[in-house]
């Protein structure tokens, strides 16, 4: 009975600094001893009428602290600090765990022996491409012609105690790799148009909370369900519509299995240099298109970036969140957002010339249609036809420092694309930005459901365009 | 309570009072909530390795509170973002604390999939009736005849009826430990202050999926004192969402991960490269048929094995040191109609994969013949399997045709679905593209994994040249260019 009561005298009665109060009255309810209730005048500070306690009668049974919904509401009492500090951080004691500062941990590159060339398709290649990038976690949803990509990264990640997670959904896929990312680590996922659209928001998501992520876009047919041939009608998607916001993301437009590989790895690089998504654009056919593929002659052991939210003591503080209030906040943000968008602009446009530099035809292609392109070219030339490709590798930013040396001179601009016109659009686009007027004209040669242009049909056009020159 | 910010800069800055208050309006669960998982967080001591993971919802600045591992998630979609965590350091204690509209309407999928999964997270669900941020909309857990902004008369049978989250979620095999809790007196709080322990508990032990549904007060957008809050979720909200336990598994820990590979040689054998260079036969390009780039098709119907044949034709390629392509005709096309295959060949680059006009034809059916026949080049060949095509068919001027019986003698060896490599062996003779060594090898290096089946294939690659040679004997292709 004496220790008891020992032990209740013991117990820290609560204590509140009114200020801190919000006047809910929970405390009141919950107090067994009736010895809490309203103080009679509104709070300057808060605006809230905050509550007195009557210490005569409490026996700090602590159900009070228990009902109170402010962290710096009812405290137990802390009896050795004085209690004319208002700041509760001191009023309640030093932090018992210190904040510290996290460190970059820097990649390692691993050098590879020299390899025979590998005879894989395209999505085989750009899983390839991300294992040697350091790739080990997979988020996916099923859906052609995208899957084999996804079906090689659960034979093989499992081997290489990674983690492969088939999702519910585009839109779980993406926010699974939204919380892998934001840990730090390299994810990605291969999907293909419809389930590109569902991950749109959550792209914006990534973008907004600068969290790094591959998405491999196999593009199909479209619109709507459309079908699975190969078509480029996503590129208005990569290049200008990544969700709502200010968005933007570096889009890589491979063109054979060689570069699914090569720009797979790339993309996990530039998505961590930029701490922003990438998208590697490709196409159905050059997902199915089975090549030739050397391996570079290293791969990544990836590090740890220290904003990440890790899961330890020395990630701690981090936050990865895309919200800011104030309007103020967010066009700072926006700001910041919009400076890396610059630096990617200046930094990252890369292009493929071919015979372009004294073409007087320059035909623009990307993917699979950039492949017809190659071999019109050739024929053209045998022919004694000046044409010449510009592929742009980079969709966005559009390579318009590559293309503008090779604008004197030109005659003719002819934009080869499976699609309506959107990597036209991109081209336009970006001889508008530079202000370059006159411009040569542009023609185009454009497919769509899955048909894709072909080498025959390229020459004639541009035969017929000869012909009708002054 | 070291647990929560010394100061609450994320909010509004730290200044002023926003410091040290919350943004929760007066007397709201949310508020004990967070105290309860602060609390829990410390005694268990997981405050270093604690992620957790904001909804959208009155709850969507968790992180200004919290001095731990922080991420914000999109609507719903936080268990999907709380598993990317878990799954990339299964260290992490992480916390999906999510609201009615988040995780029982838009997120349903994520939460129904994350627990069934069963991997150790925790879920805190907060279950106030409405959708509280926006202004106080009906919730899919909102109760009958409850006026909200969207049902101002009342949830009507017309709105639909509560959805009780504990009991779907228990109802699955994934998840340990389920129960709903509420605050509305010494006791309950007492209850869900332990509830919300065991379910971090669950996870640090690595057993399993937990999840906590707490009745929680919305003073604000139920239009009520707080203390008239508590009563309610008493009286109206219990009878819809019994209190209890429904599901408390003990669960063995099961849940650990290795550290991911990242050792050269493991990734390359994963991969099937081979530091080793395929043996080569050929004395040179195949200029006999095409000075640079040969043009290849094989069609039959899916499952004849075309596709097999072009990739074998594309490695003897590669290995020969030219560059090679294969496209494949793929999905539903495949699955039963025509299945075709491009290949090309070039000497140093393939330009465009697509052959629209083949050089050489391999078919295994009519309707391929029919599709494919008429686009043969001038000075081009076709092989066709005569056991099914018995007319001998129309072509192009200038273009040779060839049936070998492919199907008849794969029968004749026991296994109809060599009939593709017995075309190869025909092709081979037919266009002595690459030595038959070249074919060979290739297909002992496809079917290394099936060592079993090298034999039948060799035999049926052998009878393949020799059924072409004992029918044609040499033949001449004149390419033309
Ligand atoms: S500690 Fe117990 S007795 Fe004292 S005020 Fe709080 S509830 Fe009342
Ligand atoms: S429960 Fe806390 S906030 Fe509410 S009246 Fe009591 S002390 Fe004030
Ligand atoms: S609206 Fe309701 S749930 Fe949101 S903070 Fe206010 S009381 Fe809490």
């Amino acid at each position: 009975m004496i220790s008891l009561k020992k032990d209740l005298k013991s117990r820290p009665k609560p204590f509140l600094l009114a200020e801190y109060c919000k006047g809910c009255g929970r405390c009141i309810a919950a107090c067994p001893k009736h010895c809490i209730e309203y103080s009679n005048e509104v709070n300057p500070v808060s605006g809230y009428v905050p509550v007195v306690i009557d210490y005569s009668v409490c026996n700090g049974c602590g159900l009070c602290l228990l009902a109170c919904p402010e962290p710096y509401g009812l405290m137990p009492e802390n009896r050795k600090y004085e209690f004319q500090l208002t700041d509760p951080a001191k009023q309640f004691g030093p932090r018992p765990t210190a904040e510290t500062e996290p460190r970059e941990i820097p990649d390692q590159v691993i050098p590879l022996p020299e390899t025979e060339p590998l005879v894989v398709k395209g999505t085989y290649a750009a899983a390839i491409g991300a294992l040697l990038a350091g790739c080990r976690h997979f988020f996916g949803y099923p859906i052609t012609p995208s899957t084999e990509g996804a079906e090689l990264m659960a034979k093989v990640l499992p081997h290489l105690d990674g983690v492969f997670v088939q999702a519910v959904s585009e839109v779980a896929t993406v926010n699974h790799i939204y919380g892998c990312g934001g840990t730090g680590l390299r994810c990605m996922t291969f999907t293909s148009s419809p389930g590109f659209s569902l991950m749109l928001e959550g792209i914006s998501y990534l973008i907004g909370a600068e969290v790094p992520g591959v998405f491999v876009n196999v593009m199909r047919g479209g619109p709507g369900l459309g079908n699975i041939a190969p078509e480029q009608g996503d590129i208005k998607l990569a290049c200008r519509g990544l969700g709502h916001g200010n968005t933007h993301a570096l889009v890589l437009a491979p063109a054979d299995p060689q570069e699914m590989l090569d720009l797979t790895m790339l993309a996990f690089e530039l998505s961590f240099r930029y701490r922003n998504p990438v998208i590697v654009l490709g196409d159905g056919y050059l997902g199915q298109v089975t090549g030739r593929v050397k391996l570079p002659r290293y791969m990544i052991q990836p590090g740890l970036p220290s904003w990440a939210v890790y899961g330890d003591r020395e990630h701690r503080r981090n936050l990865i969140c895309s919200i800011h209030l104030s309007e103020a906040d967010l066009e700072a943000h926006n700001r910041r957002l919009v400076e890396k968008y610059r630096l990617m602009e200046e930094n990252e446009q890369r292009a493929d010339l071919y015979f372009a530099r004294d073409a007087e035809i320059l035909l623009v292609a990307s993917n699979t249609p950039s492949r017809m392109v190659r071999g019109a070219v050739k024929k053209l030339r045998d022919l004694g036809v000046k044409a010449g490709l510009f592929r742009p590798i980079t969709l966005w930013p559009f390579p318009i420092e590559h293309l503008k040396p090779l604008l004197p001179g030109m005659e003719r601009l002819i934009v080869v694309e499976a699609s309506n016109g959107q990597l036209e659009d991109e081209l336009r686009l970006a001889l508008g930005r530079e202000e370059i007027v006159p411009h040569p004209p542009i023609h185009h040669i454009r497919h769509y459901g899955g048909v894709l242009p072909q080498v025959s049909e390229i020459v004639q056009a541009v035969l017929e365009e000869k012909e009708v020159e002054p | 309570m070291s647990v929560f910010f010394a100061t609450f800069e994320r909010h509004a800055h730290g200044e002023g009072l926003k410091g040290h208050s919350t943004h929760y309006c007066p007397g709201c669960g949310h508020g004990v909530v967070h105290k309860f998982l602060a609390e829990a967080i410390e005694e268990l001591d997981i405050q270093d390795r604690t992620v957790a993971v904001s909804p959208v919802g009155c709850a969507v600045f968790l992180y200004y509170y919290f001095d731990v591992g922080n991420t914000q998630a999109a609507h719903g979609r936080a268990p999907a973002v709380a598993l990317g965590h878990k799954l990339a350091n299964p260290n992490a204690v992480v916390i999906s604390y999510q609201g009615d509209g988040d995780l029982a309407s838009i997120g349903l999928a994520e939460i129904i999939h994350a627990a069934q999964l069963g991997i150790p997270i925790s879920v805190i669900f907060i279950n106030n009736a409405n959708y509280a941020m926006t202004g106080g909309q009906m919730a899919p857990t909102t109760v009958p005849g409850q006026k909200t902004t969207t049902t101002p008369e009342g949830r009507s049978r017309l709105n639909g009826l509560p959805l009780r989250m504990a009991e779907l979620i228990a109802a699955l095999d994934g998840p340990i430990y389920v129960e709903r809790v509420a605050l509305y007196d010494n006791k309950r709080r007492v209850r869900a202050k332990k509830a919300i322990k065991k379910a971090l508990q669950c996870q640090v032990e690595n057993r399993g999926f937990a999840f906590v549904e707490v009745l929680s007060e919305c003073p604000v957008q139920w239009h009520m004192e707080p203390v008239e809050a508590e009563k309610w979720v008493k009286e109206v909200m219990t009878r819809y969402f019994p209190l209890g336990v429904l599901k408390d598994e003990p669960g063995e820990p099961w849940f650990q991960l290795t550290p991911p590979s990242f050792q050269p040689e493991k990734l390359l054998e994963e991969i099937g490269a081979s530091q080793e260079a395929p043996p080569r036969f050929s004395k040179g390009f195949p200029a006999h048929l095409d000075p640079e780039d040969i043009a290849i098709k094989l069609a039959g119907a899916g499952g004849d094995g075309a596709q097999t044949a072009a990739l074998l034709i594309t490695h003897a390629a590669i290995n020969e040191g030219f560059d090679a392509t294969h496209i494949p005709s793929y999905g539903p096309e495949s699955r039963g109609g025509t299945s075709y295959a491009d290949v090309h060949i070039c000497r140093s680059e393939v330009l465009s994969p697509a052959v629209p006009d083949p050089q050489l034809l391999v078919v295994f059916n009519a309707p391929s013949l029919h599709k494919f026949g008429p686009t043969v080049r001038p000075g081009g060949l076709i092989l066709y399997d005569s056991t099914v095509i018995r007319e001998e068919p129309e072509l192009p001027s200038g273009v040779q045709a060839f049936g070998v019986p492919f199907t008849q003698i794969a029968l004749d060896l026991g296994k109809k679905v060599v009939k593709n490599v017995v075309a190869l062996g025909a092709f081979q003779a037919a266009t002595q593209i690459f030595p038959e060594e070249s074919f060979l090898t290739a297909l002992r290096q496809f079917l290394q994994k099936d060592c079993a089946l090298i034999p039948l294939n060799e035999e049926a690659f052998r009878w393949g040249v020799k059924a072409f040679r004992e029918l044609y004997g040499q033949v001449h292709l004149q390419p033309q260019t």
